[in-house]
C-alpha cells in the first residue's frame, strides 16, 4: 500500500464525517460551476450584442421619435449629408404616416378602445364617424364632437426587409424599397379584415395601391400596418425627400464616436443622433450586473470550499497528532506524512468535485435563467414607442424600435456549458484542494515525533 | 555499540528551567538487553526520545557505531529512525485504519523496501514469528487483544532489522502473564537478530532479567 492508497483510505475512515464534508464541498463546487456557466453565458451575450450594435446609429428628426412627437422630418439634403458623412457605410431611411378613414378604404383590424380614445383626447375632432361626447376631454368641454377612429400606420422605407424579414411573409414577395411603385406589403390581420390577398388593390391618399405581399408578425399593432417604398410614401403624402428615421451603419466601431460627433455638428439641433452602442450599454447594464454577481458567487463559493477543506483537514490533523508522531517515529519523513494527508484532502475534494460538477450541470441552466429573469424584472421599460396611437397629430408607430429589439435580444440568454468552463471549474477544485491542504501540511510538519512518547 | 557521553537535556517551563537529564553517561554493547528503571518524571521517556533521534539534546553526544546522531540533519535523523531504530510503545501505537500486516508493511516501506510483494512476505514472516495467525494478520488493531497488538508492535519494530530497539514500558499495559510472554518474545527475537534493546520499565522482575540495569533518578543515571 503506497502513500496515495493510504491517503485515499484515510479520507473515508469516518464515513459520516467524510460524507458531510463531501456534501458541503459538492454544494460549493456545484455553485461555482453554475455561476461560471451563468457568467460565461451572460458575457457571451454581452459580446454578441456589442458586436452587432457597436456600429449602428439612429438618427431622428429633433422632437420626433418613432411615430410620436412634433417638428419637421429630415429633408433630402440632410439625408444626403448623412449619406456623405465619412465612415457611414450604409443608410436605411424611413418615413411613417397614418391613414385616417377618409384617406383610405381600408378598415383597421382593431378597435380604438379606451386607450386609443385617451391618446386622442386633445384632438379637435375627427373628420370621420358619427358625433359623440368623449369623456375626459382635457379642457372640460362637453360639446359634441366627431369621435375619432383607429388609424392604419404606413411605413415607407428603403429597406423593407429590415422591418419585416422575408421569412415573415405568409404570401407574395418582398417589395423594392428604392422604387416608387404603388405597391405594398400589408399585415395579415389588416388583410383579413379587408379580405385582401396578393394582387388585390386598395385605395390610399386617393391612389390605388397593389398588395404585393402579406406578412404576419407576433404583434397585433404591426399586423395592422402597411409597408411601401420610401419614395412612394413621400409622393403620396406630398413630402418629397422627407424622412422620420434613419438607421445608419459606421464602417468600424473605432469610428463611431467621431462619426456621431461629425453628424451632430453637420445636422445641428435639427436631428438627434444616437449611437446604439450607448443604448446597448444601458440595456446591457443588468447583464453586466449578473456577470459581476456571478463572479462574486464564484469567488465566495471557492473561498467556502477551500475553508471547508481547510477546517476539515485541520480537525483531522489535530485528532491524529499521535498517529503523525508514530509515523515519524518509525521512519516516515515529513514529505510522506504530508503527501498522505494532502491525498486525503484531495480525495475529499475530488469526490466532492465530481458530485458538484454533476450538480452544477443540472442547476446551471435554471440558475442562469433565474438570474436573467430577475434582472429583466428590474430593468427599465422602453417608454411609449410602438404603442397604438391614432390621433391626427400622433402618427402611428409601426417600426419596432431598435431598442425594443435590442432588449429582446439581451434578455434571450441561453446557458451553455463549454469545455473551457469545465476546465476552469476543475482548476478551481484543484486550487481549493491545494489551498485547503497547504495549512494542515504546515501543521503536520511541525508535529514533533517526541510527542508520541510524551503522551505515553 | 551505543555510547552516550555527557548527555544533558534542559527545557524552559513556566516555573523556570527544567533539567530533564543531567550529564548522563553510559554504553551498551551490540546485542545486549539493557533496562532503565525509575519513577515517573525521572527522565526515562526523555532519554528514549534522545536515543531515538526524536528530540535533540541540549549538550552531549549519542554515538551509534561512532556516528553522533545528535548532530544529524532532520532528513538523516529520519533515515536513522527508519533503519537503525525500532520503537515499541506502551500503548502499541498501531495505525488504527491499517490491518496488522499493513502496519508492519508501513515500517518496511519507510525502510526503503520498494517491492510490495517483498514487503508483504517479510511482514507475514515477522507476524508469524510473533505468533499471529494469517487471519489475525488481516485484522485491524481494534479487533486484536492488547497482547496481540504489542506483538504486532514488536514485529513492526523488528521489520527493518534495526541495530537498536527502544521499548517504552512494553509490558505496562498488559496483565502479568501476557507481559512475561511479551518480554520473553522480545528477548528471544532480539537475541536471534543480535539486536540491542534498551527498555524502560517499572517492573523490577523484568529488569532483573536483562543484561544491564540503569536507575534514572532526577535526571541522573546510575548503574545498578
Amino acid at each position: 500500500m503506497n502513500v496515495i492508497t493510504r491517503g485515499m483510505r484515510g479520507a473515508l475512515r469516518s464515513p459520516v464525517r467524510s460524507g458531510a464534508i463531501i456534501a458541503m464541498l459538492a454544494i460549493s463546487i456545484g455553485l461555482i460551476l453554475a455561476m461560471l456557466v451563468a457568467r460565461a453565458s451572460v458575457n457571451a451575450k454581452i459580446s454578441e450584442v456589442k458586436a452587432t450594435t457597436a456600429t449602428a446609429l439612429t438618427i431622428n428628426p429633433a422632437g420626433i421619435q418613432g411615430g410620436m412627437g412634433g417638428g419637421d422630418p429630415l429633408t433630402a439634403d440632410q439625408v444626403k449629408t448623412i449619406r456623405n458623412t465619412a465612415h457611414i457605410s450604409s443608410v436605411s431611411a424611413i418615413l411613417t404616416d397614418q391613414l385616417g378613414t377618409t384617406d383610405t378604404n381600408l378598415t383597421p383590424s382593431f378597435e380604438l378602445g379606451s386607450f386609443g380614445k385617451r391618446m386622442m383626447r386633445f384632438d379637435s375632432g375627427s373628420s370621420t364617424g358619427p358625433s359623440t361626447n368623449i369623456s375626459g376631454n382635457a379642457d372640460g368641454n362637453t360639446e359634441a364632437k366627431t369621435p375619432p377612429a383607429p388609424r392604419t400606420s404606413v411605413t415607407g422605407t428603403t429597406n423593407p426587409s429590415s422591418i419585416t424579414p422575408s421569412d415573415k411573409l405568409t404570401s407574395g414577395a418582398m417589395i423594392d424599397g428604392n422604387s416608387s411603385d404603388k405597391v405594398a406589403l400589408i399585415g395579415k390581420s389588416l388583410a383579413d379584415k379587408n379580405s385582401l390577398s396578393v394582387g388585390s388593390t386598395f385605395t390610399a391618399y386617393g391612389q390605388t395601391i397593389t398588395v404585393k405581399g402579406i406578412f404576419s408578425v407576433d404583434n397585433a399593432f404591426e399586423n395592422n400596418g402597411i409597408i411601401v417604398p420610401l419614395a412612394t410614401l413621400q409622393t403620396l403624402t406630398a413630402q418629397p425627400g422627407a424622412v422620420t428615421n434613419i438607421a445608419a451603419t459606421v464602417d468600424s466601431s473605432d469610428n463611431v464616436s467621431s462619426t456621431v460627433a461629425s453628424l451632430k455638428k453637420s445636422l445641428g439641433d435639427k436631428a438627434d443622433v444616437t449611437s446604439q452602442e450607448e443604448e446597448a450599454a444601458s440595456s446591457l447594464a443588468p447583464l453586466e450586473s449578473i456577470a459581476g454577481l456571478a463572479l462574486a458567487g464564484v469567488i465566495g463559493a471557492s473561498i467556502a470550499g477551500a475553508t471547508i477543506v481547510l477546517l476539515a483537514m485541520i480537525m483531522v490533523v489535530r485528532e491524529r497528532r499521535r498517529e503523525i508522531g508514530v509515523i515519524k517515529a518509525i521512519g516516515g519523513s515529513n514529505a510522506k506524512v504530508i503527501s498522505q494527508f494532502m491525498t486525503e484532502g484531495m480525495t475529499l475534494t475530488v469526490i466532492g468535485g465530481i458530485i458538484g460538477i454533476v450538480l452544477g450541470i443540472a442547476v446551471s441552466g435554471p440558475m442562469t435563467q433565474s438570474l436573467v429573469s430577475s434582472s429583466k424584472d428590474g430593468a427599465p421599460t422602453n417608454g411609449q414607442q410602438g404603442g397604438p396611437t391614432s390621433g391626427s397629430n400622433k402618427p402611428a408607430v409601426f417600426l419596432r424600435s431598435a431598442r425594443t429589439q435590442l432588449t429582446t435580444n439581451v434578455n434571450n440568454v441561453t446557458s451553455t456549458l463549454t469545455p473551457q468552463t469545465v476546465v476552469i471549474s476543475i482548476g478551481i477544485v484543484a486550487l481549493i484542494a491545494i489551498i485547503g491542504s497547504a495549512v494542515p501540511a504546515w501543521a503536520i510538519a511541525r508535529v514533533r515525533p517526541a510527542e508520541v512518547l510524551r503522551t505515553e | 555499540m551505543l555510547t552516550v557521553k555527557n548527555l544533558t537535556k534542559s527545557y524552559e517551563a513556566a516555573h523556570g528551567t527544567v533539567h530533564a537529564l543531567s550529564n548522563v553517561n553510559f554504553s551498551v554493547q551490540t546485542g545486549q538487553f539493557a533496562s532503565i528503571i525509575g519513577k515517573s518524571g525521572s527522565g526515562k521517556s526523555t532519554l528514549l526520545s534522545l536515543l531515538g533521534a526524536l528530540d535533540t539534546p541540549t549538550e552531549g553526544e549519542i554515538l551509534v557505531d561512532d556516528a553522533d546522531i545528535a548532530k544529524l540533519s532532520g532528513a538523516k535523523q529520519t533515515t536513522y529512525r527508519a533503519h537503525k531504530i525500532g520503537f515499541v510503545f506502551q500503548q502499541y501505537n498501531l495505525i488504527p485504519n491499517l490491518s496488522a500486516i499493513e502496519n508492519v508493511m508501513l515500517a518496511l516501506e519507510f525502510g526503503g523496501m520498494k517491492s510490495g510483494s517483498k514487503r508483504h512476505k517479510r511482514a507475514q514472516e515477522l507476524l508469524l514469528g510473533v505468533g499471529l495467525s494469517d487471519d489475525e494478520q488481516l485484522r485491524k488493531p481494534a479487533r486484536l487483544s492488547g497482547g496481540q497488538q504489542q506483538r504486532v508492535s514488536i514485529a513492526r519494530a523488528l521489520a527493518n532489522r534495526p541495530a537498536i530497539i527502544l521499548a517504552d514500558e512494553p509490558t505496562g499495559n498488559l496483565d502479568s502473564e501476557t507481559g512475561k510472554k511479551i518480554f520473553k518474545l522480545l528477548h528471544d527475537l532480539t537475541r536471534k537478530e543480535n539486536t540491542t534493546i534498551i527498555a524502560v520499565t517499572h517492573d523490577l522482575d523484568i529488569a532483573g532479567k536483562t543484561d544491564r540495569t540503569f536507575l534514572l533518578k532526577d535526571g541522573t543515571l546510575t548503574l545498578q
